[in-house]
């Protein structure tokens, strides 16, 4: 990682280590699940973040490789005995090809037509592994067959190893994005989310930017189908294809800050933390409770804070830097 | 074989009348303010229960409380663009979509918390008569919903073909700038359009009661449809609309009829995607009307 000062390695050295730490020192379950959920849905929502975040192609479709990489791994586990960890690049390979033609359909539309279209696209997905039995279990779903603990087939006695995982996936995901971010697709992507036709008026090849933007974000959410699979041990196009999926990994990154490195993360944090807390407070006994909640904050960001938890953040920052510089100042 | 087809088609169109209702609302909204309502079902399933619970408590006719749920409608919609869309128009997409999935999002999960999940049905005398026309059976409740749905869309076409109101809106939704400098107030504009919308969408919650359950995610089938109407029936056009929905609830009924009980929605979905890949202006092309 050239270009990085000193202060900032230091900082995610520590960070690293502490996240590495985190399983020896909490062993509760309960809480390495909760963990686990935040690691993976903000892996989620980096993915979703390349494309809807920088290029603001604004998509609640991603449930579609979720799933597509969720089944892969399963049938060729299931059907033809291949390791998950090979299923999982398949899945992504698979939701790959998938975003081909979806994207030649949805890039057609702009704005919230392109929206609509990613949803029913991952609807119609969800109706197909549920109407055609042939296909893989149908209605019902499958559970993965459990071999104990058997690393090679992606499962574990420990939940630690699944945390490490997903650990490993998120890190991925923000390395990904970080390399993106500074390099000529970034800018792209960025020039694409600001304004498109301006964009192509200065040579942006843009169809081709979004296209392949979308063969990463497809591949890297399919990534996470196949982990969750694993986790559950259990499938079906419910879990597997459900909407919540597309709106989680869009709302972590809106409330965080969208088309920023670390706000899904950030955004993951909060989210989660405040459902684990409401869950502890009311029992799961009060359905639609998490989701007004969720939907409470992603209004309030909406109508004053549009920059997410990243940008009241930096403000918060530039507002102290300024106070000690005037002080500095005044001093001298 | 053909009286299997005409049934079909009869019981589509009768549906279709109710999806008019809600996809005219929305490229209403589309057309005038340029913002995709995605809350536009919720409004739907708030017509429902105040139906609901008028039937329920106070033994009052759904049809009769079309005459509560719309203006209460039109008002939530005037308070929703004033206090909530105004705030985002002219931003760009983020906040337009995210703000009114999120209201969306918000409607239904405290209508899960207030309401519980359970379907809520209203019994009135007509609900299981209906009419045998030759071999063809049509339920009174459908024909009664569908005759006056119909009845408000032609309402809501006189409205912006000859009131000044109405033409002010289309002067809006054709030019903002223009209609602006012409004196017209766009807010005023805006906020009509969306009490108009809403009321519409109440109206078909209210016309569905008798023969539909009401339960917190009622919108969502009938918000998907409307969509795609509207796509189908070219954004902001309001009689592309109402024709794209009349063919949507038709090609619904004939999946239904004959690929299965729940392909309905694939026919409809697969039908949105071929449009966009061969009409993505929509079936009547080009200028919104």
């Amino acid at each position: 990682m050239r270009g990085l000062s000193k202060w900032t390695l230091l900082s995610l050295a520590m960070l690293a280590a502490v996240l590495i730490a985190l399983p020896l020192v909490v062993t509760s379950s309960f809480a390495i699940d909760i963990f686990i959920r935040v690691l993976l849905f903000s892996f989620i929502g980096v993915a979703w973040n390349l494309m809807g975040g920088y290029a603001k192609q604004l998509s609640l479709g991603h449930a579609a490789y979720f799933g597509l990489g969720a089944y892969t791994s399963t049938i060729l586990q299931i059907d033809f005995g291949i390791s998950p960890w090979i299923g999982m690049v398949a899945g992504g390979v698979v939701a790959m090809l998938a975003s081909l033609p979806i994207g030649a359909l949805c890039f057609r539309l702009r704005g919230p037509y392109f929206t609509i279209a990613t949803i029913a696209t991952a609807q119609v997905l969800m109706l197909i592994f549920l109407k055609f039995r042939d296909l893989a279990w149908g209605a019902e779903g499958t559970t993965i067959p459990n071999l104990g603990n058997a690393p090679l087939m992606m499962q574990f006695d420990a939940k630690a190893a699944y945390y490490y995982i997903a650990l490993g996936l998120l890190t991925l995901g923000l390395v990904i994005t970080y390399r993106i971010e500074r390099s000529w697709m970034g800018y792209y992507l960025v020039a694409i989310g600001e304004d498109e036709d301006a964009a192509e008026a200065v040579g942006v090849n843009a169809p081709r930017i979004k296209r392949n933007i979308y063969l990463l974000s497809a591949f890297l959410t399919a990534l996470a189908g196949t982990f969750y699979t694993q986790y559950i041990y259990f499938i079906d196009p419910n879990t597997a294809f459900s909407f919540n999926v597309s709106v989680e990994a869009a709302l972590v990154s809106i409330v965080g800050g969208i088309g920023t490195l670390w706000g899904p993360v950030i955004g993951t944090v909060l989210l989660e933390a405040t459902s684990a807390l409401l869950q502890s407070w009311l029992g799961s006994s009060l359905g639609g409770v998490q989701l007004t909640v969720y939907s409470l904050i992603l209004m309030a960001v909406i109508l004053w804070r549009p920059t997410g938890l990243i940008g009241v953040m930096t403000e918060a920052y530039q507002r102290v830097a300024q106070r000690i510089a005037r002080r500095n100042l005044a001093r001298a | 074989m053909l009286e299997t087809v005409g049934q079909a088609v009869v019981n589509g169109l009768l549906i279709g009348g109710i999806y008019a209702l809600v996809s005219i609302g929305v490229t209403l909204i589309f057309g005038v303010v340029k913002i995709v309502n995605f809350a536009q079902g919720e409004f739907v399933m708030i017509g429902m229960y105040i139906s609901f619970f008028l039937a329920t408590q106070f033994g009052i006719d759904p049809l009769v409380s079309l005459f509560v749920s719309m203006p209460v409608l039109f008002v939530i919609g005037v308070l929703v663009q004033h206090f909530l869309i105004r705030r985002v128009l002219g931003l760009n997409d983020m906040p337009q979509i995210f703000l009114t999935f999120a209201l969306s999002l918000l409607l239904m999960n405290s209508g899960l918390m207030l309401f519980t999940a359970n379907y809520r049905t209203v019994h009135t005398w007509y609900s299981d008569e209906a009419l045998h026309i030759g071999p063809i059976y049509v339920p009174v409740a459908k024909l009664i919903a569908f005759v006056l749905a119909m009845v408000l869309s032609g309402l809501l076409w006189v409205f912006l073909h000859a009131t000044d109101l109405g033409k002010a809106m289309r002067a809006a939704a054709q030019n903002r700038g223009v209609a602006v400098l012409m004196g017209i107030n766009p807010n005023r504009v805006f906020c009509v359009a969306l009490g108009i919308a809403l009321a519409l969408a109440g109206a078909a919650g209210s016309l569905l009661m008798p023969f539909y359950p009401a339960y917190p995610m009622v919108g969502q089938s009938f918000v998907l449809m409307a969509f795609v109407a509207v796509v189908l029936g070219t954004l902001g056009n309001v009689i592309g609309a109402l024709v794209a929905s009349l063919m949507m609830g038709v090609a619904e009924s004939l999946g239904i009829q004959f690929v299965g009980a729940d392909s309905g929605l694939i026919v409809v979905f697969l039908m949105l995607l071929l449009t966009l890949a061969f009409r993505p202006s929509g079936l009547g092309g080009g200028r919104a009307r």
